[in-house]
């Protein structure tokens, strides 16, 4: 099945393609430009309520009684919801690692700042915000664990009691001799390295509306749903409802890089429904609550890193070391992005042995999620901090040592030392383009001049993997239990020839309707214009999971020709039938449907749709009379993982090579990035101008992750960065622009060649960023290991190094 | 809570009189009492831009002022850029041509930033469509698409009215 199912450009039914390749404009745009796309927030239901949540001000605490008898009270107050209630009629929400979950709202006590403890549906937003100052809890708050270290301290507090432990999990993974490697190496460099919490914050945040049918016990839910399948497994769950009683409908969102779960909201709002009577209830997350508490702070890691290395620079052993602090429970599912580094755990390079010795650790932080990159963007961060380390240590050029230990052309499908294969790639072609691109020796020079000014330039060459089109069977070692990530469409055809797609995943932001629209319109030789994608709820979807790791691209061009081949064949046998002839002498050629051989004995596509939809008579007996197909296309290939948690996980392996020229402040500790180069090679390019997007959105995400963007805690637990005013997205003027060559490698794996690239420059450019300011600060003789690099972290470096000397 | 007031004002050239809590943002005027749901939240700190209007012609953040202070105003929002017809305006047109969206959850308030920017600025400089826009937010595209959408726009615009193109920079 596989193998039928990857094709080239030149397997499509048309002569010449005329929009797969080609930076159309996307379908999705008019809408979008003219105010008229349909947010969550815009949608308003009869009878509809408001919702607002009261959360916990402590990050440990005893809740001894809630009262909510005045906010009852208050005119245009609805119902009010609790804890107490949430254990009454709800489970516990499912959680990775198994067992670390909570109820919606906090049941018993609260575990971290800004956990639910009672929601009120009213009148209006304004009035429900009253109500809240009406409830009394009386809380005993307890001392909160913050950091990992202090959470596995015997005696330390326990974020949940019965567990009688604050580690999640641990596991080490050892794959390779990588003792012998350490034994045997002429070098060996050890670091340790702190990635601070980060988070997607996507521009729209998290909306639901929940509306309960008393009548048939089913839920209706409406929202900003990344997946919108895997929410309605979740809420089914939690609410104890057969899934055919549960019913998504995924709404556009504004953006959501890992981030629109929003669990405890579906149960939230369901429960608040329930008690109303039946009445949608709208909870829109505002932005105070989206930070505190909302669906992304990703990537609390605290790191231990060893290579071992050859005089030459090979790289012969890597030990990763890893402590995440989860925060309060597995809600979030952010295990994933401890696993998937496995996916590219030895990067570009032909590391032969490695080991990951991995600790998951909950404290009274808000639970961890995934992030744009899932993982990968730490674990390169500081494996190429290392490559540098060790290229320093062995005196080579940072892009010399790379060049040795890059798996070569030839050496592809290649499998890493974790498990993971990689489909194709050039890695030395990419690096020599940006250093072409970027004159490296030319910038060598002018760091060398800028040096004899005593100015702190630095430039960072960094090369690495974006894993792409992700499959659950990885995640096994976390505790996941699924396996398999399907795509599915269906593909019919009108009385008028046009064609209509149905997807199981509301528009995000990556063009995905655009891709779909090019890909059909060239296979079916049709203007864009003539097809109409067109979402699905949960209840009608095809199986689907939609948009996350970088998969949505190639899955969704998988399902599109899967469908279309097969209602290509449908057309073929009726047309053969009214034609008087036989399938095998048909042929789709061009948008039309044509006896092969025979100029002018054709037949137009309509005309056999208006067939099939009106004169079933006229069919030919054992066909399915609908002009539509439906394929679900899965990652072909894929295996569990075995003990050490080898396998075949992630089906394409993109490649970028970034240059990045830095300047550090020496006086304040501000970095400003001078230049920025990009190579890349994702395989085929369905849209340029997304891939494009893709590549420098997720730059500006990894601009932000490398300098500016950290969710603060104090000891007590207490977030100090709840607005946008403390935590800092880059601006217009933090991103640079950068320039891009693309190398075109494809996939042999993938249908039309494309490897996943939603996630990009995420996973190199906070890499890339700090080995240029480390590449800055060496004349100071100071080394960064901490994200992100603000002015104060470097000024404090900078200053005790001067107080030292 | 206090007695709601009348305020009247025009929006996108429609006269409208109603009578709004004076705690009512005007955010939330616009998109819940009279339905104009382009104009997104993304912060409500003032922070993102998405809110973005045109009050009296000058941009401002539709999420820190409450309806009431917009008695006697004329408003301009996304829904009055384009035609009634869904034809698109020079600004929205370049924005789609150069891939200066992705969400486009941002985009409202950045087309309403940048529309004042141009109409204060026909042809203008790269620092100053920063300084325009230094204040929206966009997680998707990185900004440099946008930029390149308002370069665009401003050409567009000067060459369907060539008057502005003679208008000189101060
Ligand atoms: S919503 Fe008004 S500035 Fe963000
Ligand atoms: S396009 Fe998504 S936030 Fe700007």
């Amino acid at each position: 099945m596989a193998a039928e199912m990857t094709k080239t450009l030149s397997d499509l039914p048309v002569s010449a393609t005329r929009f797969i390749g080609r930076a159309v404009n996307r379908v999705e745009d008019p809408q979008l430009l003219t105010g008229r796309t349909e947010f969550i927030d815009n949608v308003v239901l009869p009878g509809m309520l408001h919702c607002a949540i009261l959360r916990s001000p402590y990050a440990h605490a005893r809740i001894k009684s809630i009262d909510v008898r005045a906010a009852e009270q208050l005119p245009g107050v609805v119902a009010v919801v609790t804890g107490e209630e949430a254990r009454r009629t709800t489970q516990v929400m499912a959680s990775l690692p198994p067992e670390w979950g909570t109820y919606c709202l906090a049941a018993d006590k609260a575990r971290f700042v800004g956990e639910p403890v009672a929601a009120v549906a009213a009148s209006s937003r304004y009035v429900a915000e009253d109500a809240l100052e009406l409830i009394n809890v009386e809380y005993e708050p307890l001392t909160a664990v913050v950091e990992p270290t202090q959470a596995l301290e015997p005696g330390s507090p326990l974020v949940f009691e019965e567990r009688g432990t604050n580690v999640m999990l641990q596991r080490v993974l050892t794959w390779g001799e990588v003792d012998q490697a350490f034994r045997e190496a002429d070098q060996v460099f050890t670091e340790q390295f702190r990635w601070h919490r980060l988070g997607a914050n996507p521009m729209e945040t998290c909306g639901i509306i929940s509306q309960w049918d008393p009548v048939e016990g089913s839920l209706t839910c409406r929202g900003s749903f990344q997946a919108p399948g895997h929410m309605a497994l979740g809420a089914a769950g939690m609410l104890g409802l057969p899934l055919h009683r549960v019913r998504m409908i995924g709404h556009p969102h504004g953006g959501s890089f890992g981030g629109k779960g929003g669990a405890r909201g579906v149960g939230i709002t369901a429960l608040l429904s329930r008690k109303s009577g039946g009445r949608p209830v709208k909870w829109i997350e505002d932005r105070m609550e989206y930070l505190v508490a909302g669906g992304s702070q990703s990537w609390d890691r605290f790191y231990e890193v060893s290579l071992a290395v050859k005089k030459n620079g090979t790289v012969t052993g890597l030990k990763v070391q890893l402590v995440d602090n989860m925060g309060a429970t597995g809600e979030g599912f952010a295990a994933f992005s401890t696993a998937k580094p496995l996916a590219s755990f030895t990067g570009c390079y032909t590391i032969a042995s490695a080991q990951y010795d991995l600790r998951l650790v909950a404290t009274n932080k808000s639970p961890q999620s995934p992030y744009r990159g899932m993982g990968p963007p730490p674990h390169n961060w500081v494996l190429e901090q290392m490559m540098d380390i060790a290229a320093r240590g062995v005196g080579l050029d940072p892009a010399e040592i790379r060049r040795r230990n890059f798996i070569a052309p030839e050496q592809f499908p290649y499998t890493i030392p974790s498990g993971n294969e990689y489909d194709s790639g050039n890695y030395e072609a990419a690096l020599n383009k940006v250093l072409e691109m970027s004159a490296y020796q030319r910038l060598r020079q002018e760091q060398a001049a800028a040096r004899q000014q005593g100015r702190c330039v630095g430039i960072g060459v960094v090369s690495t993997i974006e894993p792409g089109v992700f499959d659950w069977n990885a995640y096994a070692i976390v505790g996941m239990p699924m396996t398999g990530v399907p795509e599915g469409v269906t593909v019919s055809i009108n009385l008028f020839g046009k064609i209509i797609v149905r997807v199981g995943f509301p528009l995000e932001g990556q063009g995905q309707y655009t891709i779909a629209s090019q890909v059909l319109a060239d296979y079916f030789g049709m203007e864009m214009s003539d097809i109409v994608v067109v979402p699905q709820d949960t209840l009608s979807a095809p199986p689907a999971f939609g948009p996350g790791g970088s998969r949505l691209g190639v899955a969704l061009t998988g399902a599109i020709l899967g469908a279309a081949d097969q209602l290509r064949d449908k057309l073929i046998k009726v047309a053969a039938r009214l034609m008087q002839t036989e399938p095998a002498n048909m042929e789709l050629m061009d948008g039309k449907l044509q006896i092969k051989g025979v100029p002018g004995a054709e037949m137009p596509l309509a005309q056999v749709a208006v067939v099939m939809l009106t004169r079933s008579d006229l069919l030919p007996p054992d066909i399915d009379p609908r002009p539509e197909a439906t394929y679900v296309w899965t990652a072909p290939g894929r295996t569990q993982p075995d003990e050490q948690g080898r396998a075949k996980s992630y089906l394409t392996a993109a490649n970028a090579c970034h240059v990045v020229m830095v300047e550090v402040d020496a006086e304040t500790g501000k970095v400003e990035i001078l230049k920025y180069y990009i190579a890349d090679d994702c395989g085929t390019r369905l849209n340029p101008a997304t891939v494009e997007g893709q590549t420098q959105g997720s730059l500006a995400q990894g601009v932000g992750a490398a300098l500016l963007e950290e969710y603060v805690y104090d000891d007590d637990g207490q977030l100090l960065t709840s607005t946008f005013m403390d935590y800092l997205l880059p601006t217009i003027y933090d991103v640079p622009m950068a320039e891009k060559a693309a190398l075109v490698t494809p996939s042999p794996f993938t249908p039309l060649g494309a490897k996943g690239v939603g996630e990009g420059a995420m996973h190199t450019t906070p890499a890339a960023i700090m080995c240029a300011i480390n590449d800055a600060l060496l004349p100071l003789g100071v080394r960064a290991h901490e994200v992100p690099a603000t002015p104060n972290r470097l000024w404090k470096l900078i200053q005790e190094q001067k107080r030292k000397t | 809570m206090t007695a709601p007031r009348p305020i009247r004002l025009t929006v996108n050239g429609v006269s409208y009189e109603a009578a709004v809590e004076p705690r009512t943002t005007l955010v939330d005027f616009l998109r819940q009492d009279l339905g104009l749901t382009g104009t997104h939240v993304g912060c409500e700190q003032g922070a993102c831009g998405a809110c973005t209007i045109l009050l009296n012609g000058q941009a401002v953040r539709s999420c820190l002022m409450l309806a009431v202070q917009a008695d006697g105003a004329e408003v301009m929002t996304v829904e009055g850029l384009g035609g009634r017809d869904g034809a698109l305006h020079p600004l929205q047109q370049a924005f789609m041509e150069e891939h200066g969206l992705q969400c486009g959850f941002c985009t409202p308030g950045f087309l309403m930033s940048a529309y004042e920017l141009l109409q204060q600025h026909p042809q203008p400089s790269d620092d100053e469509i920063k300084e325009a826009l230094g204040g929206n937010l966009c997680r998707c595209t990185g900004y440099m698409a946008i930029m390149k959408s308002v370069r665009v726009a401003a050409t567009k615009l000067r060459a369907a009215s060539p008057a502005a193109a003679g208008t000189v920079e101060k």
